[in-house]
């Protein structure tokens, strides 16, 4: 059991008690309250313990001695209830304050004791006990006090704890839990209450504040939702941006082709694949074009809507899949830009131009790979053709007159 | 601290309440031990340090209890001094009277100069109830106490004390203290001399510690005002004898109270007798008798005259006579040894009978007189100068 006392009403039973010139007492309002601590430890696997808290809030102090009882120590109930008033139901306990004697109940308190703790109908009523001592040349005055709790036959005597009165160096300012029974307090508060608090008792501020909470949270779930559908917007325009530029590349690698083609045609024409050389062209370009385009780092892996460069842009069947493009097929001088248009000859170019300009995403991907592999095949065999095309070109060697100078291979077709 | 001295006590405290401390101090006998007063210690206020003095209203009173002293708290109030006080039972925490039997606390008058002392007196026969009750965690000392308590003579002056129970060894131990109801008012007064300095009653108290709650030790002691030890021979006088392991009160304590009557009773006849002896010797004697104690009958002397040879004799009659035999000096007023003292020669044993009346000494003395004084003479002329 643990007691405490407010530090304002200690000093106020303090001062009563040191300006009367004799003995004094009165009695303890207040309130019993049970704590339950649950300790969860190591050894065991979780205790609860309950502690009965005393808390004094206030006294009523007697005016004169004998005041609810008389010579033999019988409590006389009306004058008890002449005392207390409507205060009867808050007494927790009684105190007596006398000077220079023994910190020991006397002979008539335990006999009032008894009798308080029956007609008041408490059975744990405390008695606070203060003595007063004083050395012979009144130099050093000590106030003593102890708690007991007579109507138990062991631990009579309880810690009375005074928050904040202790040594403050090592504990900071406590706020006790003892509330103000004021009066006053509570008119004031009730008058002007109405401005801080609404009708549920909560206070006004506490609500605005959670409003503007639950506003600020709602605008962040729209603009997560403003974000996320921005999102995939974007995926979807970068999704076309992408197409676009491929089918700019496979444009322009047709063009080049058609355009060598023309070129193939005014030439002399060799009897080699002829298609070869455009097909070769045409996949160079296509895929020294598709490289710039295609930069891993910006898109998505997701919806690359292009390949990166060197990795699907060679069939896995291609058994010369080590094949580095050229940069100089590109810009060979000379040469214009081949078209983007297939090397297969069989029309299929225009097809997949025309699929591509359409729009569709997956399925041109797919189709622009399977295309591409096939430009790629054509890619591979024209590329295992060595490198030496520009200057037999400029050599004049009509066997190797290929426009690019690029390494063919025999179509593996 | 100290006890005060009754004087500097009353001149301490407050006022109104001095008529009440002066009757405890001065006239306070409680219980059995009357012979050690009531002391006050410990004097202090109850009002604050800026009333002007003396104000004391609370002190320590010092009561004699069953071979303890009880140290009880008592309180009052300067400010009210018509109120009645509050107490404090010292380490008797246990100790808590009914008020309703406390009748000069229920009608405490301050106006009564010895309300306190009646009071503490009925606290005290309260407490002496608690101390009986106290005894029933010993059933063994609980008999004794029962079986005292139906004697009549024992029953009502008792005073017993429980000691603490020893919670280590739970050893238990009391002390019972009994008036002995012996008489002593017949002891020639002059025995009981210095009566100034045991003022009070004559009274012997037998005090009978028991260490153990299975009596097998046990420590019998016999108190006595002083006068009546002094009458009765003195402390080595008297023993006691020591308790009967196995036995029980009620048979050891008459057993006592027997043996000191019987003491007291010698001592009575003693007296009566040495006068009847010395009555006789009167008779006997007549002119010849020089002087005589007649206050205690203790002593006599003779002169004597045989064949023209006077002599003294000195009779010294003991204290547990008849019992004793007295002892004859005889003295030659003639002779002088050689320190120049008168010759004598002292006779203890010559016949003699306790059983002999007064007169039957007397002539029996007069026969060995005649018998022995020739030869007393021949040794005076002998040993003597003249």
């Amino acid at each position: 059991m643990a007691a405490s006392i407010s530090g304002y009403t200690f000093s106020s039973v303090c001062y009563h008690s040191a300006n009367s010139n004799s003995d004094h007492e009165g009695f303890l309002l207040g309130e019993v309250r049970q704590e339950e601590t649950l300790s969860i430890s190591d050894s065991h696997i979780g205790s609860s313990e309950f502690l009965n808290v005393i808390e004094v809030h206030n006294h009523e102090p007697c005016a004169q001695l004998f005041s609810f009882y008389d010579y033999a120590g019988n409590v006389n109930e009306e004058n008890l209830n002449r005392i207390l008033k409507d205060r009867r139901k808050n007494v927790i306990g009684w105190y007596r304050f006398r000077r220079n004697t023994q910190q020991q109940m006397s002979f008539r308190e335990q006999v009032i004791h008894k009798q308080l703790t029956h007609i008041l109908g408490i059975p744990d009523l405390v008695f606070l006990l203060f003595s007063f001592i004083s050395t012979a040349n009144s130099s050093t005055h000590a106030l003593e006090y102890v708690l007991f709790r007579p109507n138990r036959k062991y631990n009579q005597r309880i810690s009375l704890s005074i928050p904040n009165l202790g040594n403050t160096s090592q504990q900071e300012y406590k706020v006790s839990s003892v509330p103000n029974t004021s009066k006053n307090y509570a008119s004031v508060i009730k008058e002007h209450g109405t401005e801080f608090f609404d009708k549920d008792g909560v206070m006004k501020d506490i609500r605005a504040i959670f409003q503007v909470y639950s506003a600020l949270q709602e605008r962040v779930q729209a603009v997560c939702c403003e974000v996320d559908q921005s999102e995939r917007v974007r995926e979807k325009i970068q999704e076309e941006v992408n197409k676009l530029k491929e089918e700019i590349a496979l444009r322009k690698r047709n063009s080049a082709e058609e355009e060598r083609r023309l070129q193939e045609a005014a030439a002399v024409t060799l009897p080699d694949n002829p298609a070869l050389p455009d097909s070769s062209h045409s996949s160079l370009t296509r895929v020294v074009l598709s490289g710039p385009s295609v930069e891993p780092s910006l898109e998505r892996p997701v919806n690359s809507s292009s390949p990166p460069i060197y990795s699907t842009t060679l069939p896995p069947d291609s058994p010369s899949a080590i094949l580095l493009p050229r940069p100089q097929a590109v810009g060979s001088p000379g040469h214009p830009s081949p078209s983007l248009g297939l090397g297969n000859g069989d029309g299929s170019s225009s097809d997949s131009l025309n699929r591509q300009a359409t729009g569709q995403e997956d399925q041109e991907d797919e189709d622009d790979d399977d295309e591409d592999s096939s430009e790629y095949e054509n890619l591979v065999s024209e590329q295992l053709q060595p490198p030496s095309l520009t200057e037999t070109v400029t050599l004049g060697r009509p066997a190797t007159l290929w426009p690019d100078g690029d390494a063919h291979s025999p179509p593996g077709s | 601290m100290n006890s005060l001295s009754p004087e500097v006590a009353l001149s301490r405290i407050s006022s109104e309440l001095r008529p009440l401390l002066c009757s405890v101090v001065r006239n306070g006998r409680v219980g059995l031990d009357s012979s050690s007063c009531l002391r006050i210690t410990d004097l202090k206020s109850g009002c604050t340090s800026l009333m002007p003095g003396p104000c004391c209203d609370r002190f320590k009173l010092h009561i004699p209890y069953a071979g303890e002293i009880l140290k009880w708290d008592i309180i009052f109030n300067a400010k009210d001094p018509e109120l009645p006080p509050d107490f404090i039972f010292g380490e008797d925490a246990d100790f808590l009277p009914e008020p309703s039997e406390l009748p000069h606390l229920v009608s405490w008058d301050a106006g009564k100069p010895e309300c306190l002392l009646q009071l503490v007196k009925e606290l005290l026969q309260q407490y002496h109830q608690y101390q009986c009750q106290r005894l029933r965690d010993s059933s063994r000392l609980l008999f004794e106490y029962d079986s005292l308590l139906e004697d009549p003579n024992y029953g009502r002056s008792m005073e017993i004390y429980a000691g603490r129970k020893n919670s280590w060894t739970g050893e238990f131990s009391a002390r019972f203290l009994l008036k002995l109801p012996v008489d002593f008012s017949n002891i020639p007064i002059y025995l009981l001399k210095d009566t100034a300095v045991d003022p009070g009653e004559d009274v012997a108290l037998l005090s009978v510690s028991f260490e153990d709650a299975e009596a097998t030790q046990v420590f019998p002691k016999l108190y006595l005002s002083p006068s009546i030890e002094h009458a009765l021979g003195g402390s080595s006088a008297l023993h006691i004898p020591a308790f009967p392991s196995g036995g029980c009160l009620i048979d050891y304590v008459p057993q006592v109270c027997q043996l000191l009557t019987n003491k007291v009773q010698y001592v009575i006849q003693g007296y009566h007798k040495r006068r009847e002896y010395i009555a006789a010797f009167l008779s006997h004697f007549g002119m010849g008798v020089v002087e005589y104690d007649a206050v205690g009958f203790t002593k006599l002397t003779l002169l004597l005259m045989w064949k023209d040879f006077c002599f003294l004799v000195h009779v010294d009659l003991p204290l547990y006579f008849p019992r004793d035999q007295p002892t004859l000096t005889f003295q030659s007023i003639y002779h002088f040894t050689s320190s120049g003292q008168l010759y004598s020669q002292v006779q203890k044993s010559y016949p003699y009978s306790p059983r002999w009346d007064g007169n039957e000494m007397a002539k029996r003395a007069k026969d060995y007189f005649k018998s022995f004084i020739p030869q007393f003479q021949e040794g005076a002329f002998a040993n003597g100068k003249l």
